[in-house]
């Protein structure tokens, strides 16, 4: 059985672009949030067994987000997604409870390299 | 490669981003960022660029990329209070922002290959006037741009030195030393490193990291590190665990080292990045759309999208020149069905008719859009209006959802933007004056569209000073416009006489109205497009210039009227009745000839002789009453054929050529006949 992915991201073009890696690669997009608050109900609901989380989002950003889905499921896997020169985020993101991140612009390879990593 | 879908998708956010971006600069000039709506704004401001750049550096447009990460930055700053955001900064976004506009446009038509979507070629020309507000490419200078965006860090944000012996010395204390090299050239080295942090505290217990970890998010940081760590498991395993964290070139476990004496703690929490780190420029932009490729080709669109389909604006175009088409052969085959006399046919020509008339709504309402997609433009151009003049302006936009045929809603923009900016720079006054004169410091400037059964009317206001009736009255009686005599204009006056090519009442040249394009531009422009224009205007308490437009330019019901042979189109909108010419009605006054209907004394037109046609036997037998706002006038025709819906084939009169047609469409059977442009009559 393929892996079910969460993806949360504010832009459409994104979540099109990582939904697009994802499934190429196999993988099974169970849903898709904008908000980091969506992400939060979506996983409890959905219990996906990878998340992809943007940084930056409208009401509620990616870290909160990180910090209520490992508080509430300390094992759960949560990729980072960030842009360049969002070091310090990721940072607090990684203390927050995530697993990995990979960087915009994303290559395939280095997403799918990633969630191999996370999900080892 | 087929990357015309994700580059539509990519303009059309970016776009949505950059009206956020230009709109959260604006709030900031109003509100301080201490203020909860200024940290709101600021908020908004890098959410959006934050998003641009995300996009674009999948697009690989590097321009792009390079300016909203600049951008990024220095909002990263100052939401971390470690930057102010005083007007000079705030002018250095705008500009930004204008170059980021450009760059998007430049970016998206250089990447396609067909010559340029319409969309993208339509943002990168800038419509006309509107155009002008958006910065051009090469008047600014993106890496300038970059450098003073980047180039603000204050003096205590110098990244600490890394990389020295004393900063990679670890405490005494007990546990394993790990020493970590991460592979040349990974992306956020900090990060990289932080996540091995985190790998090894699941392990047991880090007791130190060297350098500190504000210098391995410093700019510097080559990637080697150290730290130290108590935990039970053996080195095979602590090495297994921390190189699946990626991206190590080296790590190396020391048991029973006694290394330098330091103290410091490990979480000393995380700090606000130093700046960037180098962009990774290298292969990724090319590379990221070979790789893509393969994932291109699928079901792209995802549920959220799917209600929706993007239409190339030529195909609607093309598909509305077809229905134009079909009208015109719809109105031959009745005609000839009539003439024929045959049930079945009426029958099968009636179920043609209605089904033509189907389509027809159906293309008509899918080339509506909502006045917002030129409306949002506008706080901007006010803003830099009022910035350029010194006003305080208060700006208002109504009826954003209100929808207009889109080839009608890019026209009206040049007109829109020019009484906007007339209306910021004659209408409303200086934040002294107005005080002075027991108003707000703020001038109040309101854009609102409102739909009135078949037209849209659109409308501008101010609360400035209104027009100086006495100034124009002075010019109108001086350049022989009316009587000498006259005390007063009405408003109507008003607009005809400020409306005159080449009128000004600006004592000054400004740099923004000063170009030579008068009032009478937005007319001629608005009657060209079948509309009207209206002015309202008190002395002292502002002006507001109505334009009602009909909704769609293509297909407009008309009555149809005949000169002789000649058949002319009166657009339905102006018509209120039709009579039947009696001599008794017309009488003559002053020497001119008017009618008489009710209590009503209308002066009478005869389309003959507007027409130019030769006055033989006179066959007038019918008059239409027309009407434009609140002047009505009689005119005579030679015969009425009825109401046709027509299709509007516009042709392009000189401006200034006294003409009174603004088209001509195709009839029934075959022959031409000219629209009357009736406002220009009244």
């Amino acid at each position: 059985m393929s892996h079910t992915v969460l993806i949360c991201d504010d832009a459409i073009f994104m979540r099109t672009m990582l939904s697009d890696i994802l499934q190429q690669a196999g993988f099974d997009v169970v849903g898709e949030a904008e908000t980091g608050a969506q992400a939060v109900d979506k996983y409890r609901n959905l219990k996906p067994d990878l998340v992809t989380m943007d940084i930056v989002m409208p009401d509620m950003g990616g870290i909160d987000a990180v910090r209520e889905i490992t508080r509430d499921d300390p094992a759960a896997k949560v990729l980072m997604c960030s842009a360049m020169g969002q070091q310090a985020l990721v940072v607090e993101a990684i203390q927050a409870g995530a697993k990995d991140f990979v960087v915009k612009p994303f290559q395939p390879s280095r997403v799918l390299e990633a969630v191999q990593r996370v999900l080892g | 490669m087929d990357a015309g879908r994700y580059r539509d998708l990519f303009l059309t956010e970016a776009r949505d981003h950059l009206v956020t971006i230009n709109q959260a600069l604006i709030a900031l000039e109003h509100a301080p960022v201490s203020s909860g709506r200024g940290r709101e704004s600021v908020d908004e401001l890098f959410r959006a660029v934050h998003t641009v750049k995300g996009m674009s550096g999948v697009m690989g447009y590097d321009a792009v990329g390079a300016l909203s990460h600049a951008m990024e930055t220095l909002l990263a700053r100052v939401r971390a209070g470690e930057q102010e955001l005083a007007e000079e900064q705030l002018s250095l976004l705008f500009d930004a922002a204008d170059a980021l506009e450009a760059s998007i446009a430049a970016a998206t038509v250089a990447a396609d290959d067909h010559g340029g979507s319409d969309d993208a070629r339509r943002t990168a020309a800038g419509t006309g006037e509107l155009g002008e507000s958006i910065a051009n490419p090469s008047a600014l200078d993106v890496s300038s741009l970059v450098e003073q965006l980047l180039g603000r860090r204050s003096a205590g944000a110098v990244a600490p030195s890394v990389g020295d012996a004393h900063g990679m010395a670890l405490p005494a204390c007990d546990g394993v030393a790990i020493h970590v090299a991460l592979e040349p050239g990974t992306i956020l080295p900090g990060a990289r490193a932080q996540l091995v942090v985190a790998r090894a505290k699941s392990l047991g217990t880090v007791t130190a990291v060297r350098p500190a970890e504000d210098a391995l998010l410093a700019d510097g940081f080559d990637g080697r590190f150290a730290l130290r760590l108590v935990t039970t498991e053996d080195d095979a395993t602590v090495e297994r665990v921390l190189r699946a964290a990626g991206f190590l070139a080296e790590v190396r476990i020391e048991r029973g080292v006694a290394p330098h004496s330091a103290t410091e703690s490990t979480d000393s929490g995380a700090h606000e990045s130093r700046g960037a780190a180098p962009h990774p420029r290298d292969a990724a932009g090319a590379d990221a759309g070979a790789r893509f490729e393969a994932a291109w080709g699928n079901d792209v669109l995802k549920a959220p999208l799917q209600r929706y389909v993007r239409i190339d604006l030529r195909r609607l175009d093309h598909l509305m020149s077809l229905v134009g088409e079909l009208l015109i052969v719809r109105g031959r085959l009745t005609q000839r069905a009539a003439a024929l006399g045959d049930p079945a046919l009426d029958e099968a020509v009636a179920d043609a008719s209605r089904l033509i008339g189907e389509v027809q709504d159906g293309v008509l309402g899918g080339r509506m859009v909502p006045v917002w997609q030129v409306f949002d433009r506008f706080p901007r151009v006010v803003r830099d209006a009022a910035h350029t003049l010194g006003k305080d302006v208060e700006f208002v936009v109504e009826g954003r959802e209100i929808e207009l045929d889109r080839a009608l809603l890019e026209q009206v923009a040049d007109p829109l933007v020019h009484l906007l900016r007339n209306a910021v720079d004659h209408g409303i006054e200086t934040p002294a004056v107005r005080l002075m004169a027991g108003k707000r410091a703020a001038g109040r400037l309101l854009v609102s569209a409102v739909r009135e059964r078949n037209a849209v009317v659109i409308r501008v206001s101010d609360d400035g000073r209104g027009v100086d009736r006495a100034r124009v009255l002075q010019r109108a009686r001086d350049e022989g416009l009316v009587d000498a005599e006259r005390e007063s204009l009405e408003d109507d006056e008003i607009l005809r006489v400020i409306s005159r090519a080449g009128f000004s009442t600006a004592e000054r040249v400004t740099e923004l109205s000063g170009r030579g394009v008068g009032i009478d531009a937005v007319l001629a422009k608005i009657r060209a497009l079948g509309g009207t224009v209206e002015l309202k205007s008190r002395e002292g308490e502002g002006t507001s210039f109505s334009l009602r437009l009909p909704v769609t330019l293509a297909v407009i019901p008309a009555l149809m009227a005949r000169i002789g042979d000649e058949s002319y189109a009166l657009p339905l909108t102006h018509v209120t009745e039709t009579l039947q010419l009696s001599r008794g009605r017309v009488r003559t006054v002053r020497g001119r000839e008017v009618i008489v209907i009710r209590e009503d004394v209308l002066p009478l037109l005869r389309l003959g002789d507007i027409v130019g046609a030769p006055r033989g036997e006179d066959r007038a037998s019918h008059v239409v009453i027309l009407q434009v706002a609140e002047r009505k006038a009689g005119l005579v025709v030679d015969q009425l054929m009825g109401r046709e819906e027509i299709v509007v084939k516009p042709f392009d009169a000189v401006r200034g050529a006294a003409t009174c047609f603004n088209g001509a469409t195709i009839m029934g059977d075959g022959s031409a006949a000219l629209i009357l442009e009736v406002s220009s009559l009244l």
